[in-house]
């Protein structure tokens, strides 16, 4: 049969923990319920892209973005999740940010030392981002018109 | 090591900065031990490519995509504890989800989807 959207899991390894952590102390949790649980993570980020994309949709917009995901979590009816959420992005962006601070301070060390090729190499590494997501929409595009 | 966790009061989900100091092959290094998503970010945009009507999605999107599926996990998880713990098991069993989700609205959108 061919593979399915469900089947893409996510590594067991990581819900094992996660499950093990969220329950007390010496209780397990059987294989199959496991599996199951794991299972039901990726239809849930299924159904959580579909909210997000029909917002994104009515915004007219192409790309995702996070307000879409918590707008579908408010849909779904896991409006307790949105606080949480909140505070975990706005510590990943402080997070970009620093990553983003750090290159472009590498950047102004390297400058000091040459000048041309230097900067233009960088200017390269900036636009990677958007690279990805040229292609990406590349990709994309051939497949809706496979469709 | 990890805080105790009294059974019977309600827990609120830890923030991110929790306890968790175990090493992760995919997690970034920068920052003193602040894991942000434990579910790696490249599974989760592999299940988001999968729908054929999305085109694209920003980084900052899959990212709160894999924090939800981690807050889903533990929810799920906890919600089928309390059918186990009625059953006094120690161990969850496969039933005990699939009561779960008759039980609580939110996991309506499971049903049916497990088999």
């Amino acid at each position: 049969m061919a593979e399915r959207p469900e089947d893409l899991n996510l590594p067991n390894a990581v819900i094992t923990r996660i499950i093990k952590e969220a329950l007390p102390d010496g209780v397990n949790i059987s294989k199959e319920a496991r599996s199951a649980i794991s299972r039901a993570a990726s239809v849930f980020v299924l159904y959580a892209t579909s909210c997000a994309n029909n917002f994104a949709m009515k915004g007219k917009r192409k790309t995702l973005n996070a307000s879409d995901v918590l707008s579908a979590m408010e849909e779904m009816e896991f409006q307790r999740f949105i606080t949480p959420l909140k505070e975990a992005l706005e510590a990943y962006r402080r997070e970009q940010k620093g990553k983003k601070e750090a290159s472009e301070q590498k950047k102004k060390d390297k400058d000091r030392k040459t000048d041309s090729e230097e900067q233009d190499r960088s200017r390269d590494e900036d636009n990677d981002e958007d690279e990805e997501r040229l292609e990406e929409e590349e990709q994309n595009e051939e497949e809706e018109v496979d469709n | 090591m990890a805080a105790a966790a009294s059974n019977g009061t309600p827990r609120e989900e830890e923030g991110p900065a929790g306890e968790v100091a175990a090493s992760q092959p995919q997690a970034p290094t920068n920052g003193p031990g602040v894991r942000l998503s434990r579910l790696p970010l490249a599974r989760v945009k592999a299940l988001v490519k999968a729908d054929p009507d999305v085109t694209l999605a920003g980084q900052e999107a899959i990212f709160v995509l894999a924090r939800a599926a981690e807050l889903f996990v533990e929810t799920i998880a906890k919600d089928a504890y309390c059918c186990a713990q009625q059953g006094k098991r120690k161990t969850l069993q496969r039933r005990d989800l699939d009561n779960a989700i008759e039980a609580v609205d939110e996991f309506a959108f499971l049903e049916g989807t497990l088999d």
